[in-house]
């Protein structure tokens, strides 16, 4: 699947740079740079945040909210450099682009980060809760739950680290790949929430339920941030705003370096 | 039938080869050259000045009621086309124009035309404000009165009066118009150029650069004041601001070496443009 044709022009370029004012260059390398930052917290934090979650870990939990405010102060230093750069430079073009896609970026990785939080919140929300009655399970999420939300967490990793890396040269085989993983994203939701609303099988008391149930919901919203990104990758190295287009089309046309 | 950009992309790769190999051969211009409703029609226009050819069969309209802006590197023929559109290269010992170039259907280089009333009909601004050593009025009314459309004083009152309304200098100056053009500032000169070369009643306006000499104060008077003009005339603007280029104009067409690489509307190119020169050049990366 990835070994398909595509244009060249979008895996060999780096889009932002051959300006001949080279301190244009250094700028939207720093901007970018500021972003993958974040981007790559914000993946550390899912990671964490999901150990906290699967495995009861407090601490990742308490480390996730600790370096949260970290992401959010590097969000208002992208900004401030956005708005520097169309200051001083009025970009147009594919600068024009670059510039409003990683504003759009740096937000879609800032609520990924937030995500996470709500990720490490629910899970301190479920060890603090009460034990469940003698009749419920042992252990909270079971095993069989735990196995789901791992595979939930790692499409939902996955995808952002994919992101971020296709943000890094904007790079439209790697935005490809994050909407190409977005239907086994949503099926392993959907199991997590299959699997809890059963009637009664796993024997959890509804707030318990509930906390899961949010926790699953913000890991498939980092997958869905992923993809935000991604739009934005295409939207930088092909010039064309593809939110709302249906995927298996984009995909193929893509692919095969075809006009839409 | 559609091109790629790849493959447009490779064309001109190819002509800079040929170029290299001492070739003059044209590029084929990216984007639509026509419009619906033209004010002027230009083929295959080919300007020589001597052995060196400084424009490779340019194809472009200028329709009624839009502003075109050329752009493009210093020495890519943007400057020379739009000297064309007015036959101002006539003046230019060893000047050579080939191709056609159409009025309102008739052709500007036929033999029977009168150069000098074709320059009434397509008008000129340039760079550099040039009011002739003479009254604001008289700057005004010297050209209605040599291309007799009025000798009587209470006519040409009107029509001074008028112009300068239309060219935004009315109120500034009507108290004085008996003092030389030349004491006006800058940017009112550059006005007081465009009312003269409204006063003949022109279809077409051509501004070389008519705000590279002001202040961004009045650039922004004269930006006002093209708009405006829109509504009456075609305008076909040369800048060297992008800036004023994507602020003026609803078309813009990109010149390069000579050739018309490519033309289209004026938020395609600044925002998405199809040809990669086109785009280096207006995001500064082109050397």
């Amino acid at each position: 699947m990835m070994d398909e044709p595509v244009p060249a022009k979008a895996v060999t370029e780096d889009l932002a740079s051959g300006h001949l004012v080279q301190r244009y260059d250094r700028e939207l390398a720093g901007l970018r740079g500021i972003i993958l930052d974040m981007g790559q917290r914000v993946v550390e934090q899912t990671r964490a945040a999901a150990l906290a979650l699967i495995e009861g870990d407090a601490a990742q939990a308490y480390r996730v909210l600790d370096r949260e405010p970290q992401i959010d102060y590097l969000s208002l230093d992208a900004d401030e450099e956005i708005f520097r750069v169309i200051a001083r430079r009025q970009p147009t073009a594919v600068d024009l682009r670059i510039v409003l896609a990683l504003f759009r970026i740096a937000s879609d990785v800032e609520r990924a980060g937030d995500k996470t939080v709500r990720i490490a919140n629910q899970a301190l929300a479920l060890g603090a809760a009460e034990p469940e009655p003698k009749e419920g399970p042992d252990e909270v999420p079971s095993a069989e739950l735990r196995v789901l939300l791992r595979g939930l967490e790692e499409h939902a990793r996955g995808m952002l680290e994919q992101s971020i890396e296709a943000v890094a040269r904007f790079n439209v085989v790697k935005a490809l790949g994050v909407f190409e993983n977005e239907s086994a994203l949503f099926e392993a939701s959907a199991r997590v929430r299959q699997h809890l609303g059963q009637d009664g099988a796993v024997g959890l008391r509804p707030d318990r339920i509930l906390c899961l149930l949010t926790a699953a919901h913000a890991l498939e919203r980092i997958g869905n941030h992923a993809s935000n990104i991604a739009e934005q990758v295409i939207y930088v190295a092909e010039g064309k705003d593809i939110r709302y287009r249906n995927r298996e089309i984009l995909i193929e046309t893509l692919r095969h370096g075809h006009a839409f | 039938m559609s091109t790629t950009v790849e493959e447009m992309q490779q064309r001109s790769n190819a002509m800079t080869a040929a170029e290299l190999a001492g070739g003059t051969e044209s590029r084929a211009t990216v984007g639509d050259v026509t419009v619906a409703d033209p004010r002027m029609v230009c083929r295959d226009v080919d300007v020589w000045y001597g052995a060196k050819q400084a424009i490779k069969r340019v194809s472009l309209d200028i329709g009624k009621n839009e502003v075109v802006a050329m752009i493009g590197p210093s020495g890519c023929g943007k400057s020379t086309f739009l000297r064309c559109l007015n036959r101002m290269n006539d003046t230019i010992a060893d000047c050579r124009v080939t191709g056609s170039i159409q009025l309102d259907g008739r052709d500007i280089y036929d033999r029977t035309l009168d150069p000098v009333s074709l320059r009434a009909q397509v008008g000129m601004v340039f760079q550099k404000p040039n009011p002739f050593p003479k009254s604001i009025y008289e700057n005004v009314a010297y050209g209605p009165r040599i291309h007799g459309l009025t000798n009587r004083r209470a006519e040409l009152d009107e029509l001074v009066s008028t112009s300068l309304q239309k060219a935004g200098l009315w109120n500034e100056v009507k108290d004085r118009l008996e003092q030389p053009g030349t004491s006006l500032s800058g940017g009112q000169q550059q006005r007081l150029c465009i009312a003269r070369t409204i006063a003949v009643s022109p279809e077409v306006i051509l501004m070389d650069e008519p705000c590279s000499a002001l202040d961004p104060i009045a650039t922004a008077i004269i930006e006002e004041l093209i708009d405006e003009l829109r509504v009456s005339y075609s305008i076909a603007i040369v800048t060297h601001s992008m800036q004023q280029a994507a602020r003026v104009s609803q078309r813009t067409a990109y010149f390069h070496l000579g050739d018309l690489i490519e033309v289209g509307e004026t938020n395609q190119i600044f925002t998405n443009p199809r040809h990669k020169l086109t785009e280096d050049y207006i995001t500064g990366r082109f050397g």
